[in-house]
């Protein structure tokens, strides 16, 4: 039992040591590129909206890809570790740049006057003015990103471990799917077991203290906090200032730029594309496409069903721990640590429990891995609501259905939003370890018949580069259309009237 | 006994255990404008909170025509400083939110509603959205939900601090052509304020707080004609009266 449970702490050390690397080199990327962003218009307008959709795709769902180019260019263990550590960095990173962007550009204008009027180098301006007024929103998103970071750490040490080529040797990842392969329950339990431990630790240790220590730098009077957190609205951008003609040259300048970059790439593409183009290449894409197109649509009816499910659970839980519980912080710190357990751990218990029903397993492990998203933005948006109106509530009696019309069920919506765009990003990103698992050895533990996350490992199974990318390219497309046409609509409509 | 007693009100804050309200007392006769005036952070707007029965005082009573106040009822209406409307209702549908506890139709609390935001001039605006007004006309669809229901204690905090001068005194003259109006007049009207011309200009008497922890400094009686020219000696009189009260 001892050396079982020092080789699950040992594992686990391990899988935090990519964690802090990655959470280390997404802090210092997205300090600078989000204070880059607010400072200059053209990066604002280029990097932006770039961010905001890498935010809502499902990134996980390139580790195949990922993998793939790492493994081939970086010998050894370094491959695939740098493969893991470069996608729990692009789980973490876009929150945090949003979260610094909108910190630094909701600064009041008297800091940058004061900045001028003083003479400020560009240094000071940074050290004394933008980081520490960044830092009260970055250690919020952090900790946000800390949990997002897990679930793609544990997901992508599973995946690797499906791949046997590419397996990653140590990582908590490792222990379960040891567990799963033999069934030792035991080394389950301690697995979880030390896992939790491990979450609830880093919390109180380095994430409460760093969010005390960055608290200190919390600007009393940023009334519009509460706005700044519909982040899904940012690619309209909120304009800044900027003024002097050298500038404004500067910005045409850049801007310009990035259309000769860009028509460039798109040169370079459709010149690659007209020598690659022939027959056989493009017959098989058309085969792949029929594939590809199943595969969504199988996988769509699942997620959006698992996505109704968690609407029917996230919407009524959120609104008693808000509105009608008086203990939000306890409830709070309970979620926090439950949503920091990876769907993806509970895969090997729950292909027990539904004794191996492919379908039943994949609609839980979707259910849990979006969960958590909506009840968060939920949360996240509606406790900035002021005092007021929970007296309007008292003061004018306002109870049971009425409550309900009136205040709770409207008060969430921009949180229902914002939560819908990020959790069917999970759900999607669930889906290569949801549909098809095996554990190393050949031992197949899940495996539905038709979907995106099936479709994926067998291509990376077979090595094929092309149906990958063809299978890649449908979801991005479905993805920013639905996002496009569905959710930025609505938030729109709900925005023009909220605030 | 007056129509509404504050008897020997105290509150400290549960966190700090700083004292704010030190027993507080005063009282008011049917159909009496009251102001509460003193400096900012003294305990004014947690005093009408206690009243309105949304704080719990640590001592004291509030009685209302010879009923306690405990909690929010029916016969108690607020307005609020920042207007406290409801972002996602139309103007129509929050101002029934000041009927939505009374046992009536659907169409009556329409039309009731109705009826009020035209007395406060917002005819036209009924299907738009708070957040589409300027601050005058949002704390006008708040004083019509405040006065929807024919509350018998009409408590307001700081009504017509986050607007500007110009806005506020039209305001100020819409309430007091609105409060003329026999039926729908509170039987009482408790404000909260930190301009004194506004207090002396609308109220019946003025209860002045000090400060740290506030206990009732002076009770002026204002009895001063209406309606009431600011300029006018004796209303310069009053005005001096409270600020040399203010100063000691």
């Amino acid at each position: 039992m001892l050396p079982l449970i020092f080789s699950v702490i040992l594992d686990t050390s391990y899988s935090w040591v990519r964690m802090f690397i990655a959470l280390s080199i997404s802090l210092v990327i997205g300090l600078f590129t989000g204070i880059a962003a607010a400072r200059s218009k053209a990066l604002n307008k280029v990097l932006m909206p770039v961010v905001d959709i890498l935010q809502t795709l499902p990134i996980l769902a390139f580790f195949p890809f990922a993998i793939y180019i790492f493994v081939f260019y970086l010998p050894g263990s370094i491959g695939i570790n740098s493969a893991v550590i470069f996608l729990i960095i692009t789980s973490m990173l876009w929150n945090i740049i949003f979260g610094v962007y909108q910190a630094v550009i909701s600064l009041p204008s008297e800091y940058t006057e004061m900045a001028k009027i003083y003479r400020l180098n560009f240094y000071q301006r940074l050290r004394k003015i933008f980081i520490p007024a960044a830092l009260p929103r970055m250690s919020e998103q952090m900790s946000l990103s800390w949990a997002i970071g897990l679930f793609y750490l544990v997901t992508s040490e599973i995946f690797s471990i499906g791949t046997k080529n590419y397996a990653v040797k140590h990582g908590i990842g490792v222990e379960f799917v040891t567990a799963a392969a033999t069934g030792n329950f035991y080394l389950y339990l301690y697995a979880i077991a030390v896992f939790v431990l491990f979450v609830i630790i880093t919390r109180l240790l380095f994430f409460e203290r760093f969010d005390r220590f960055a608290n200190r730098y919390y600007l009393k009077d940023y009334k519009k906090r509460k706005k700044d957190r519909f982040t899904f609205n940012s690619i309209h951008g909120i304009g800044i200032k900027l003024s002097g003609k050298t500038k404004h040259k500067l910005y045409v300048f850049s801007r310009y730029f990035f259309y000769v970059v860009l028509a460039a790439v798109a040169g370079f593409i459709i010149y690659k594309m007209i020598f690659a183009i022939n027959i056989p290449l493009l017959s098989r894409i058309v085969n792949y496409e029929g594939y590809s197109i199943l595969s969504l649509a199988f996988s769509f009816l699942r997620i959006w069903g698992a996505f109704l499910a968690i609407l029917a659970v996230s919407i009524p839980l959120s609104i008693y721990v808000i509105f009608l519980s008086k203990r939000i912080k306890r409830y709070l710190l309970l979620f926090q640590i439950l949503a920091s357990i990876p769907a993806t751990i509970l895969l090997p218990a729950v292909a027990e429990l539904v004794y191996g029903n492919s379908e039943l397993l994949s609609f839980i492990i979707y259910f849990l891995s979006g969960l958590w998203y909506v009840i968060f933005s939920i949360i996240a948006t509606t406790k900035y609501l002021p005092q007021s109106i929970n007296e309007v509530k008292e003061v004018f009696h306002l109870k049971g259905i009425v409550a309900w019309k009136k205040i709770y069920l409207k008060a969430i919506m921009p949180g229902v939003i914002t939560g819908a765009v990020t959790g069917i990003a999970a759900e999607w990103n669930a889906s290569i370890v949801a549909e098809y698992f095996s554990a190393g050895s050949g031992k197949i533990i899940t495996s539905v018949s038709v979907g995106m996350g099936k479709a994926l490992n067998v291509a990376l199974a077979s090595n094929n580069l092309l149906l990958m990318g063809v299978l890649l390219a449908n979801m991005v497309a479905m993805i920013i259309i639905i996002n496009y046409f569905m959710w930025r609509r609505l938030y729109n409509r709900v925005n023009s009237v909220y605030s | 006994m007056a129509f509404l007693e504050v008897e020997k009100i105290s509150f400290a804050y549960p966190k700090s255990g700083v004292t704010v309200l030190n027993g507080i007392s005063f009282s008011a006769n049917e159909l009496e404008f009251i102001s509460i005036i003193g400096p900012s952070g003294c305990g004014k707007s947690t005093l009408l909170r206690i009243m309105a029965g949304l704080i719990r005082a640590d001592g004291g009573k509030i009685i209302l025509d010879g009923k306690r106040i405990k909690e929010p009822s029916n016969s108690i209406s607020f307005v609020f400083q920042d207007f406290a409307l409801l972002p996602w209702l139309s103007n129509l549908e929050n101002v029934k939110i000041g009927l939505a506890s009374k046992p009536i139709t659907e169409e009556e609390r329409e039309k009731t509603s109705l009826e009020m935001l035209s007395k406060l001039e917002l005819n036209g605006f009924e299907d738009a959205y708070p957040n589409l007004l300027s601050g005058g006309m949002k704390q006008r669809v708040g004083l019509a939900r405040a006065l929807v229901s024919n509350p018998v204690l009409l408590l307001m905090d700081e009504p017509f601090s986050s607007l500007d001068e110009l806005t506020a005194n039209s305001l100020r003259k819409t309430v007091i052509e609105v409060l003329k109006d026999k039926k729908t007049l509170p039987k009482s009207i408790v404000m909260v304020s930190h301009n004194i011309e506004e207090a002396v200009e609308m109220s019946d008497k003025i209860i002045v707080l000090s400060n740290k922890p506030a206990v009732v400094k002076k009770i002026v009686s204002v009895d001063i004609k209406r309606p009431r020219d600011r300029g006018s000696r004796d209303f310069r009189r009053k005005v001096d009266e409270l600020y040399s009260i203010f100063a000691e």
